[in-house]
């Protein structure tokens, strides 16, 4: 890279990362994402988003994003005799960097009503630090319920982006199956879902993808002596 | 042949308990009872969270007087942190100061402002300057409301409210200065002229805890328990009498079918030079023993 790193503070290198992986994860999920996006320079990052201190200025760094037609297809369940023409579960995103010293449930709470009023489908919150204790017992209540948004809020911890986990060499490649093809899965190996392996939701891939309860993921290893084998996990 | 199973073969399982009951009976209710704790930890847990997001926005006069709480605010408070422990109510506190207000539930006004963004601080106190960290300056407004808050604090119950049994300490006592107005049922503590509050003298505490757990026996005698133990919920899972284990088939000495017997370790016999030719007959069930030790061909011996 170009960048002459020397020049630039370190708060602003660190947040350029925790961006770009940002700009990755989303990307990753299926949502449209331009290159350029997910490539900014450190130099284009600092012009952008820099302050005259040369701190990062986190308040201009908050974007949204929309499913592509992919992850749309993706999220939409099977149409059924009740429902013949089901809607997908997914839609716009709001990612909001915070930039508050302490964040508890007053800004996850702000942060709700945020999502509600642009009618975005749900969140991601990027904080400096872990949020309180009440504020994730929120988190961990809020899927569903009335206050939240339809599709959730994801929090973040900037540490957590720092890198991205899933370009590690030895994390194998997760992929997300629809719900038509983790049917033809459980069909086919005449399964039941609670029978395969499980992956938890807070598992930091699972958490990178934004999988939820109930969904399948396939895992491609590469090996030496069999090539490529895949292996299926359930989400929950 | 078969391979041998490697489990013993009894009629009866010793381990069984002596029960009346089938043995997944007693589990189920194990389970439950299990299920049951964790049920009401949930519950507690959310009325703790919907407790603090009600008292975040407390009180509900923007110009409310801590000293001179209204009557429904200071009943509401009082109701709501019953069910808290002692960490939940520094929750509380943390949860307000985040919201720039001050620690104490029933106080409109902003938390006290450091002097500067300083970590520490030289604090200027009857004891002389102190060093302060700038987290602990900013939770009050003024040390009224930290004595009041505090008064409140040390009245929590430190066991977790889906523990507690009988429901005693369920009433929380605020320190106000309008007393007269509160009189409906609220137990309330007048607080005396001057700024501190009289601090509770050692035997009266003494007194009142040794009050306490008489009452607590008695309504333990009451219940038909032992005082102190058990509560009412584990009942189901003990049983009213003790029945001796009685094994219905007579205990039958190992008996390996074959092999040496001096060699048998649970059932096993391991092979070594001397006795292999005469026990591989015998083992020839197990596949591993039908490798033809390839493995340690390059070992010296
Ligand atoms: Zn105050």
């Amino acid at each position: 890279m170009a960048d002459d790193r020397e020049n630039y503070h370190p708060n602003l290198i660190r947040m350029w990362r925790v961006y770009r992986t940002t700009k990755e994860m989303c990307r990753d999920r299926g949502y449209q994402m331009l290159d350029e996006d997910t490539q900014i320079s450190l130099s284009e990052f600092a012009a952008r988003y820099g302050r005259e201190d040369g701190e990062p200025d986190r308040s201009r760094l908050h974007f949204s994003c929309q499913p592509s037609e992919e992850m749309m297809r993706k999220y939409t369940p099977p149409p059924s005799k009740t429902e013949p023409d089901p809607k997908p579960d997914i839609g716009n995103i709001w990612v909001e960097f915070n930039s508050d010293e302490n964040v508890g449930l007053k800004q996850l709470r702000d942060y709700m009503q945020h999502l509600i009023n642009g009618s975005f489908y749900s969140g991601i919150m990027i904080c400096m630090k872990p949020m309180t204790g009440m504020a994730l017992r929120l988190l961990r209540g809020a899927a569903g319920i009335q206050e939240g948004p339809k599709g959730g809020v994801e929090v973040f911890v900037e540490q957590d982006l720092l890198v991205n986990i899933t370009k590690h060499e030895l994390v194998p490649k997760h992929v997300l199956l629809s719900r038509e093809e983790k049917d033809q899965l459980l069909k086919r190996y005449r399964l039941k879902e609670t029978q395969l392996p499980r992956i938890q939701v807070t598992d930091p891939v699972a958490k990178y993808l934004g999988l939820r309860r109930g969904q399948v993921v396939k895992i491609i290893r590469k090996s030496e002596t069999a090539g490529r084998y895949a292996s299926y996990r359930w989400a929950i | 042949m078969p391979p041998k199973s490697i489990l013993k073969k009894t009629a009866v399982s010793a381990d069984a308990p002596p029960s009346a009951r089938p043995v997944n009976q007693r589990h189920l209710d194990l389970a439950l009872h299990h299920a049951n704790i964790i049920e009401q930890r949930k519950t507690v847990e959310q009325q703790v969270l919907d407790a603090i997001l009600v008292l975040m926005d407390f009180p509900t006069a923007p110009n409310a007087d801590p000293t001179r709480p209204s009557a429904s605010d200071a009943l509401c408070f009082c109701e709501s942190v019953i069910p808290f422990q002692p960490a939940d109510y520094d929750s509380l506190i943390e949860e307000r100061n985040i919201a720039d207000k001050c620690g104490y539930a029933l106080c409109p006004r902003p938390k006290r402002k450091a002097p500067s963004r300083a970590k520490k601080h030289f604090i200027d106190t009857a004891k002389g300057v102190e060093i302060v960290d700038r987290k602990v300056l900013e939770v009050w407004c003024s040390d009224d409301c930290a004595k009041r808050a505090l008064y409140v604090k040390v009245q929590l119950n430190e066991e977790p409210a889906w523990l507690r049994q009988g429901g005693y300490g369920d009433k929380i006592e605020l320190m106000v200065d309008n007393a007269e107005e509160h009189r409906k049922g609220l137990p309330l503590r007048l607080k005396k002229g001057a700024a501190t509050p009289p601090p509770p003298k050692e035997e009266d505490i003494a007194a009142a805890w040794a009050a306490r757990d008489d009452a607590l026996a008695d309504l333990a005698i009451e219940r038909g328990e032992t005082p102190g133990r058990l509560s009412k919920t584990s009942k189901d899972l003990i049983q009213e009498r003790i029945k001796e284990r009685v094994a219905s088939a007579p205990p039958v000495p190992p008996s390996p079918s074959y092999g040496p017997l001096l060699m048998v370790i649970e059932g096993h016999v391991p092979l070594s030079r001397s006795n292999r030719n005469e026990s591989t007959t015998a083992e020839k069930g197990d596949d591993e023993d039908e490798d033809d030790r390839d493995w340690d061909k390059h070992l010296p011996g």
